[in-house]
């Protein structure tokens, strides 16, 4: 049953990311709404999935790495859904739900293997949800940037391409990007003080000598710089956009070795 | 019953020819009377613009209604009819259908995507109506020409984009702040172009404005013009530090503002994005001045550029107001001529349908054993034979109507099938 909504989801989320870059290309109304339509509809029978998926496990749906992609995805389309609405960026979809796809079938590609005897605990279930959310906002935060330094290229360069008519202003993006920063950065900072702190008590060290986690620090440190430095001032715009760029790079890497390298969170 | 327009615009007529024939307002009322008069047409309505003069109408003889209508326009204002006579063009049916979508939206204009043109139709529509020249069929017509128009211009980008140089400065602005709204701007120099884009800048919410001239005599003037501050030449950096854009056009030999200088003034304003406008010839503002992180600097030949890309895509996005556009016709079309057929498709299958449930009724009272799947089967089957019967005629009359010619057809199914006689 949640695996046939979990496809029904995907398929959902396969329609809106065509529609969306269809949307971007044509700029028509009709187009916008069936690519929201559709992102919604997906994002529905994810939630759904997810709900049953718990009930069949009797515990939340976060125990495998590939689990915890697929609700990291769910987050990000809430997520994009709220933040269009608010910011009015209306092509944001084209450069969310791409990423959102990737992560929504890596998570069905990726087998349940057993549990770790450390998930039993429950703050070892709020360490993953709130590193996840950071995580979600971080997607927003990546593609906020992408479109940033997209734009900010075609107006140095003073030629309008595409993406000049397309894209929406330097301002509102840097704000997406900014509001995105701020948003998962707590959530990210306590996520991961509550894993080191559980490694420390199922295996006596902070990082447990597990590549996750280190990576996870890396990517931590990058945002806790940007976020200084845009709270100093002047570090807004290019330069935090590249900066957007790299955090997310490095979160890319720690899902990725979480997904192929041996640790303690590879279950 | 043909539905025409016949008209000259400019695309092959020489202004002075059209200025000749345009047509005021109680002029018009009286064309409008006069060709009604000859009982050639039986709708029309004249659109007179500064570059076109065209006729729409209803008529049973289109060449005809055509030869009158500009015949009187011509008598009217003294024009030989013969030297017009080569440059008419006529529209009929759905080419005019066609012809009135794209003028209404502005894909027939001389500066693609204008705007005023939708606001001269719907003039031009309005005083026939009050003249009580327009029946149904016009009436229908302009409506949805309407109708297409908005749909244009929301669903394509085809009036967007500036085409003047101090409207494409603002839509850049546009482009690098969320809202001008509360944006700072700084006037260097006095020149015409500049101090229209200053105005534009303030119609979209730039708040203050800030002048600054070598003749303070001329700032301060300036500064009154556009509710703004006059600010001495030499506190120049200090207010580039403050403000958001800059407009330059001053005569200055050597640019006024350099790299250094704008450096400088990055330092005490955090991250905000500085837009300079440098309209001046020999430039005001350092080339160089570019390269700067959040500052963007369009000189006159950028601002040129972007009119000239705007142009490209305006002209991408007719493209696909013209497909919009065959689209609305073919819809136009086919629903007018559904409004005719339609009354006959109801009424026969009303008529057949009676028929069937006659029959079924008198088998099933003739088979008071039969079981329900029995009574089931014989609606079924009954109905299908009627569908099937139904399907061609309907089919025929849908496509003669749009053929334009369902007379003939619908009084064949008429007197086929029984229907007693039309309205």
């Amino acid at each position: 049953m949640h695996g046939l909504l979990l496809n029904l989801a995907v398929i959902g989320y396969i329609c809106a990311t065509g529609l969306a870059l269809a949307h971007l290309v044509q700029r028509q109304e009709l187009i916008h709404r069936l690519a929201s339509l559709a992102t919604l509809a997906g994002w529905a029978c994810h939630t759904l999935a997810l709900v049953v998926h718990a009930v069949e496990l009797g515990r939340p749906p976060l125990g495998t790495l590939g689990e915890a992609v697929s609700v990291a995805a769910w987050v990000v389309v809430l997520i994009e859904m709220i933040a269009e609405r608010q910011t009015g960026v209306r092509v944001l979809g084209a450069f969310v739900l791409p990423v959102v796809l990737i992560l929504s079938v890596k998570a069905n590609a990726t087998p349940a293997a057993s549990l770790e005897p450390a998930l039993g605990k429950t703050w070892i279930w709020v360490h993953i949800a709130l590193a996840l959310i950071g995580i979600a906002a971080f997607v927003l935060n990546f593609a906020g940037a992408v479109m940033y330094l997209l734009q900010e290229r075609q107006l140095k360069a003073r030629r309008p391409g595409a993406f000049y008519y397309r894209l929406p202003p330097l301002e509102t993006l840097d704000r997406l990007t900014y509001r995105a920063l701020a948003l998962g950065f707590p959530f990210l900072t306590v996520g991961l003080l509550l894993g080191a702190v559980s490694a420390r008590t199922a295996w006596g060290s902070l990082f447990a000598f597990d590549p996750l986690a280190l990576f996870s620090f890396v990517a931590w440190a990058i945002y806790a710089g940007t976020l200084a430095g845009r709270a100093a001032g002047g570090w807004r715009g290019r330069r935090a956009a590249y900066f957007a760029v790299l955090g997310f790079a490095a979160l890319v890497l720690t899902l990725g070795v979480g997904l192929f390298l041996p640790g303690r969170h590879a279950s | 019953m043909t539905l025409f327009v016949a008209g000259l615009s400019h695309k092959n007529t020489p202004v002075e020819l059209r200025e000749r024939l345009a047509v005021e307002e109680d002029k018009l009322r009286e064309a409008l009377r006069d060709i009604q008069a000859t009982g050639v047409v039986r709708e029309v309505v004249i659109l007179s613009t500064c570059n076109r003069v065209e006729v729409y109408g209803v008529t049973d003889v289109a060449g005809e209604a055509r030869s009158v209508a500009f015949r009187h326009l011509c008598r009217q204002r003294g024009v030989d009819p013969g030297s017009i006579e080569p440059l008419l063009y006529t529209h009929v049916e759905d080419a005019a259908v066609r012809h009135a979508f794209r003028v209404a939206s502005s894909l027939d204009s001389m500066m693609v995507g204008e705007p005023q043109i939708l606001g001269q139709v719907k003039d031009a529509f309005a005083l026939a109506q009050s003249c009580e020249a327009v029946g149904p069929a016009l009436h229908g017509l302009f409506t949805q020409a309407f109708n297409v128009a908005k749909k244009v211009r929301t669903e394509t980008e085809v009036a967007r984009h500036a085409v003047s140089v101090s409207f494409a400065a603002v839509e850049l602005a546009r482009k690098i702040f969320t809202t001008l709204d509360g944006k700072a701007v700084l006037l260097l120099g006095a020149g015409k172009m500049s101090e229209l884009a200053a105005r534009h800048l303030v119609e979209q919410g730039a708040y203050p404005i800030y002048v600054v001239n070598r003749t303070w005599a001329r700032a301060q003037e300036l500064a009154r013009a556009l509710s703004g501050t006059a600010v001495p030449f030499d506190e120049l950096g200090a207010a580039l530090a403050s403000v958001d854009i800059a407009i330059t056009s001053t005569g200055a030999p050597e640019p006024l503002i350099t790299r250094d200088a704008v450096g400088r003034a990055l330092h005490g304003r955090g991250a905000r994005p500085l837009f300079f406008i440098d309209i001046a010839v020999p430039r005001d503002v350092e080339a160089a001045v570019n390269t700067l992180d959040g500052v963007y600097r369009y000189d006159i030949d950028d601002l040129k550029q972007v009119v000239d890309a705007n142009l490209r895509e305006r002209a991408r996005e007719a493209q696909r107001a013209e497909a919009l556009v065959e689209r609305e016709v073919a819809k136009f079309q086919a629903r007018l001529g559904d409004v005719e057929v339609i009354p006959t498709i109801v009424s026969l299958r009303e008529r057949l349908e009676e028929i069937r449930l006659g029959e079924v009724k008198k088998t099933l009272a003739r088979l008071p054993d039969a079981t329900p799947e029995t009574r089931a089967a014989i609606e079924a089957v009954s109905s299908a034979i009627v569908s099937k019967i139904l399907h061609t005629p309907v089919t025929k009359l849908r496509e003669s109507s749009r053929a334009g010619a369902p007379r003939s057809w619908l009084e064949l199914v008429h007197e086929l099938f029984g229907l007693g006689r039309r309205a």
